[in-house]
């Protein structure tokens, strides 16, 4: 096969759908600076957060690949690829927030300094070093993504084994790199907004809840992209049913997180660790918080639980419009409750800045998709990857 | 009772897989397939159902998981109620973890069970193979000779030209 059969065009009318959904955020954004800060800051920081997640899914879903040396998903490489692509949009969204908005978090008015390592404390959540660790963080990821991708694309042209070698070595380097940014990274710009209460197992809970969206986006791309580009003769049953397989599993993996910290916190019950929960299952936030169980786990669990439905596009899509928004709301069960004032809101601004994250999502992958053949044309287990059969 | 069976070995798994579509083409029943190792496609070739092991295994899971939640509410909430750090007896979140190792238990252990069971498998059974050579290099398609019109003869002529390095006859009340 040769790349030109593989050049990607996404049809005008989604990309101008994206780009109505994109101007809708922008809009709501600027719009909300002058009538809601208060809202807007919180928003823009969970879109971006939600961006990132996804983006950073992507790189993680390809090392696991390299690593693993997973050769069923080679064909499918590129579509991780452009998520990863939107990486530099999530670290514009971040970086504006710590850049412009720092206030947002309360212990920039002055550290709450009790508990085991007040000295410790006071030096991490100072607002230099905090701004200096998230350039780390972003600058590390986003040299990952262009090396990795760099690599990707120059095997196109010459085909070498070197560069899959040298992929696996840096996602390797990558995922160590990774593991340790990414759950920092979680404590530093969502576990701080409440800067009195910290849950080790945050991070990983995060990183369940961003590779989980992470994999049901890439379900739902490789079943747009199944019907929409030449990807349709590639993408295999059996490639859609491993999809389904991971989605299953890692909406379970999510809920025994989810239930550890829970459980955890409810067991010891120390105060200064239970009011997280307490402000959470207070109120009109009690449904919202029972109902995120059901969006990320109850309802993907029962419904993938059949084999047959693993393998069933139609249903793939609805379990995975149900995740997204369910990622949706366990980030806003994270970041809203010290900012809404006792009760949850839910309205215009929220709406707009989805709206955008869609838009924004939408055309910067399609945007990096473009850049490249469909499908990795000489890399040297496409052959494999293409004749998979599980 | 006893069952006439027609045995095709072959040497490939390609030349397999082409034997038992050639067979169900021609309406013979495929009774078993031997490989010295799992080969992709046989089931869809073979045409076999979806196995019924998942609703087992559900089931079994299901009756774990409830048995210990009862189990669990017995002990520390009926029997002998202790109070640990002032929670209500019945404290559910703190059964989760082990009602889900025991669910797991009962649908993994149960699962190799019943696999066991629906297969007649027990510790020191011996093996019945229809030629020695499908635990090492061969691959065997067992057909039955169900009626009057299956003629051997010709039967063995079509595995013959899917390249068959064997053909046999046996008449058996076990093999499958």
């Amino acid at each position: 096969m040769n790349g030109r059969d593989f050049t990607f065009e996404p049809n005008a009318k989604t990309v101008g759908q994206m780009q109505v959904l994109a101007g809708i955020g922008a809009a709501t954004l600027v719009a909300g600076l002058f009538f809601a800060p208060q809202r807007i800051w919180p928003n823009l920081l969970l879109v971006s957060y939600y961006l990132l997640g996804l983006a950073l899914a992507g790189m993680a879903w390809i090392a696991i690949q390299y690593v693993s040396g997973a050769h069923w998903s080679t064909a499918l490489r590129r579509v991780p690829e452009a998520m990863a692509g939107v990486l530099p949009l999530a670290a514009i969204g971040i970086l504006s927030v710590l850049i412009l908005h720092p206030s947002l978090y309360s212990w920039t008015g002055g550290v709450h300094v009790e508990g085991d390592a007040p000295g410790f404390k006071l030096m991490w959540l100072s607002l230099p070093f905090f701004r200096i660790r998230a350039v780390v963080y972003l600058l590390g990821w986003l040299g990952f993504a262009w090396a990795m991708l760099r690599l990707s694309r120059q095997q196109d042209s010459d085909g070498e084994l070197s560069h899959t070698r040298r992929s696996t070595a840096l996602a390797a380097l990558f995922l160590v790199f990774f593991g340790v940014t990414f759950w920092l990274a979680s404590f530093d710009w969502i576990m701080s907004l409440e800067p009195e209460w910290y849950s080790t197992i945050f991070g990983f809970y995060n990183f369940a809840g961003a590779f989980l969206s992470g994999l049901a986006t890439l379900a739902l791309l490789l079943v747009w992209l199944q019907r929409h580009s030449a990807l349709k003769t590639v993408i295999r049953e059996q490639h859609v049913h491993d999809v389904g397989k991971l989605l299953f599993a890692f909406s379970t993996f999510w809920a025994y997180l989810w239930f550890s910290q829970y459980m955890l916190i409810w067991y010891a019950n120390l105060p200064e660790e239970t009011v997280y929960y307490v402000r959470r299952l207070h109120g009109f936030w009690q449904p919202l918080f029972v109902l995120n169980l059901f969006l990320n786990w109850v309802v993907p669990f029962f419904a993938l639980l059949p084999r047959m439905n693993k393998q069933r596009a139609g249903i793939l899509v609805r379990v995975s419009i149900v995740l997204l928004v369910g990622r949706w709301l366990d980030l806003y069960l994270m970041i809203m409750p010290p900012f809404s004032g006792g009760k949850p809101r839910i309205g215009i601004w929220e709406i707009g800045l989805v709206a955008g994250l869609v838009g924004v999502f939408g055309l910067g992958f399609f945007a990096a998709l473009r850049r490249a053949p469909l499908v990795p044309v000489r890399d040297p287990y496409l052959a494999e990857s293409l004749h998979y059969h599980a | 009772m006893s069952k006439r069976l027609l045995v095709g070995v072959f040497e490939s798994e390609d030349d397999t897989l082409a034997a038992i579509r050639a067979s169900r083409q021609r309406g013979f029943k495929v009774v078993d397939v031997y490989a010295p190792y799992a080969v992709h496609g046989v089931e869809e070739a073979m045409g076999l159902a979806p196995s019924r092991l998942p609703w087992v295994v559900f089931a079994l899971g299901v009756l774990g998981g409830g048995l210990k939640v009862w189990f669990e509410f017995w002990t520390t909430a009926v029997d002998w109620p202790v109070n640990v750090g002032g929670k209500p007896f019945n404290s559910l979140p703190a059964f989760v973890p082990v009602t889900f190792e025991v669910m797991v238990l009962f649908a993994a252990v149960g699962a190799v069970l019943s696999f066991f069971f629906v297969c007649r498998l027990y510790p020191a059974k011996r093996a019945v193979l229809p030629v020695a050579g499908v635990t090492d290099n061969r691959f065997a398609v067992v057909l039955e000779e169900t009626d009057s019109t299956f003629d051997p003869a010709e039967v063995g002529k079509m595995f013959e030209k899917l390249h068959a390095v064997q053909v046999d006859e046996q008449i058996t009340g076990e093999v499958a």
